[in-house]
């Protein structure tokens, strides 16, 4: 096995009852690394996020994260890992600071990294206020800061942006583009597919408890890439949609010869597109 | 696998694990912090015992001011039982349960437990204070209720004190592993406050009631306070220690039984 893997799933299955919520699940995750969980509602990725980090007890196969199996895990995995979840709440009574302050008591965190985390996540000028007060997104950033506060080597992130405005969406990337050249190892599950096309090295497409689609986003999109075509822009306001075949080739080259194209686009699938397709819900046929 | 944990590591990111190494006795002072930050700015708690105090001291004036000073000892004692028993049950109970289960409210339990804090930890750590409070409400209560000082058995008020209050914490804690939220947990608490609360306070108005006030935890500690008020020596009875330590021993069994099942919160 690769040195530098945190984290990996061989065969993870998970039933509730009679439901099948995960089935057959493989993966790593590597130090500095981003793998991006997509998949829509109930497809179980919070379930997958929960059984690695020892909450949820998967029904077969083998999670390993840090060295250690998961059925093993205890309490102190925490110290090494961070964990955002929907229900990751905060002291609502409590300042900002106060928040950060004591779980840097558990952590054993030095008061500087409380006031870097505080910096990095755009919450200084609001440390004193009680942080039932502050807005849903600075709520998101808070927890966040606190994830991060201990220097955890693996990350979880469970829909990390979902709900907050465009700026702070990308606030929160910048952050975690950050944390990921520092060499943390980054899961984060989203059904922003932009998201994941933008912030992951490597995704997996998760379609009802299966890993339908795993590979660098460009990597899946070009593979789907089966039917090349082009958008083209022509002056005088004509747009077109080509595909590539010999007759279209000669026009194209017609029209650049005559410098009559004003925009052309090629049109390769996004991971949207790809995962409509696989999961056979392909809106576009 | 052993590999994983090794030299591919950098330096900065080892502050979670250097933190695993010292001990623990800084997360349960964690803990007691967040309960601290929580309990003291929760007004309805808050005012529990200083209700307490200020009733069993404006009594004491107003009864004081008719008998010129002196109150009769079936009134210090009666102070002493409403005052205690309410201490105890009410403060107990409701200050370690809803805190709970404010906690699962607002999610900030499942933040807890997946910061590396056992469940041990979590437990002593909400008690503590509650736990403080209650014993320096009962020698308040003791010391302004006019008793004379002189006949307090003081090792063993301690000891019944001490763990009454704890008895109580724990049912505060099966409290607050059952509720599921703060208007819950006032609503599992009732039951334990008729039967800790009310039967030792109306133990004065009914022999049967008094009897039965006998077998409870809070009634111990109440009967002991009666005798002193009545100006008689307390001595420890067998009966007394086995009802104190047997329900210590039945909440504690009961509240393990409880966690065992589910832990703090049902997933
Ligand atoms: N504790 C549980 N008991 C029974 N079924 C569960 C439990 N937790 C999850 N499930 C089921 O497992 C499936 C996957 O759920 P999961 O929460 O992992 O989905 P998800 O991918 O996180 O969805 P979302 O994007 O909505 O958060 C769902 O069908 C859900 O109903
Ligand atoms: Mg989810």
């Amino acid at each position: 096995m690769e040195q530098n893997v945190l984290l990996s799933l061989s065969h993870v299955s998970k039933r509730f009852k009679t439901e099948l919520a995960l089935k057959d699940i493989n993966m790593t995750l590597r130090q500095g690394e981003i793998l991006g969980f997509l998949g829509p509602s109930g497809a179980g990725k919070t379930t997958t996020i929960k059984i690695i980090t020892g909450q949820l007890r998967q029904t077969s196969g083998e999670a390993r994260l840090l060295g250690t199996d998961s059925a093993n895990i205890d309490e102190s995995i925490y110290e090494n890992i961070g964990v955002v979840s929907d229900s990751s709440g905060i002291y609502k009574k409590m300042t900002v600071w106060q928040n950060l302050a004591v779980f840097a008591r558990i952590w054993k965190v030095p008061r500087e990294r409380v006031e870097q985390v505080l910096d990095q996540v755009g919450l200084a000028e609001h440390k004193n206020k009680p942080a039932g007060k502050l807005s849903k997104g600075q709520t998101q950033r808070l927890v966040l800061a606190r994830a991060v506060l201990h220097k955890p080597r693996v990350l979880f992130l469970d829909e990390p942006t979902s709900g907050l405005d465009p700026t702070t969406a990308v606030a929160i990337h910048r952050m975690l583009l950050e944390l990921k050249e520092q060499g943390m190892a980054i899961f984060l599950t989203t059904h922003n597919m932009e998201e994941a096309t933008k912030l992951c090295d490597r995704v997996a497409l998760l379609h009802d408890g299966e890993i339908v689609e795993f590979g660098s986003p460009q990597e899946i999109c070009l593979k789907y890439n089966r039917n090349k075509k082009y958008h083209v822009l022509l002056a005088g306001g004509r747009e077109l949609e080509l595909a590539q075949n010999p007759e279209n080739i000669v026009k194209i080259t017609r029209w650049m010869e005559g410098d009559e194209i004003m925009r052309i686009h090629s049109c390769e699938p996004t991971l949207e597109t790809v995962f409509l397709e696989v999961t056979g819900k392909d809106l576009n046929v | 696998m052993k590999s994983m944990d090794g030299a591919m590591r950098p330096a900065q990111m080892s502050m979670g694990k250097a933190a695993g190494r010292g001990g623990s006795l800084h997360k349960l002072a964690a803990v007691t912090q967040i309960k601290w930050l929580c309990i003291s700015r929760n007004t309805m708690i808050m005012i529990g015992p200083l209700i307490v105090i200020g009733m069993v001291y404006a009594c004491k004036i107003l009864y004081g001011v008719r008998s010129e000073g002196t109150l009769v000892p079936f009134l210090t004692g009666m102070l002493l039982n409403i005052g205690i028993s309410m201490n105890i049950c009410a403060e107990g109970f409701i200050m370690v349960g809803t805190s709970i289960a404010e906690e699962k409210e607002n999610h900030t339990l499942r933040a807890l437990m997946t910061s590396s804090i056992t469940g041990v930890q979590y437990f002593f750590g909400s008690i503590l204070i509650p736990f403080v409070m209650l014993m320096a409400v009962n020698y308040i209560v003791l010391f302004i209720s006019g008793i004379s000082l002189e006949i307090v058995p003081w090792i063993p008020f301690f000891l019944v004190s001490a763990v009454a209050s704890l008895t109580s914490c724990v049912l505060g804690m099966i409290v607050g592993i059952c509720a599921k939220n703060q208007m819950n947990a006032n609503l599992i608490s009732y039951p334990f406050l008729m039967v800790f609360m009310m039967i030792p306070v109306f133990g004065n108005l009914s022999e049967g009631l008094h009897k039965i006030s006998g077998f409870l935890f809070t009634g111990v500690m109440t009967g002991m306070t009666e005798r002193l008020a009545n100006g008689e020596r307390y001595v420890m009875s067998a009966l007394d220690m086995a009802v104190l330590f047997g329900e210590l021993a039945v909440s504690i069994l009961v509240f393990l039984i409880l966690y065992k099942r589910n832990g703090y919160e049902k997933d």
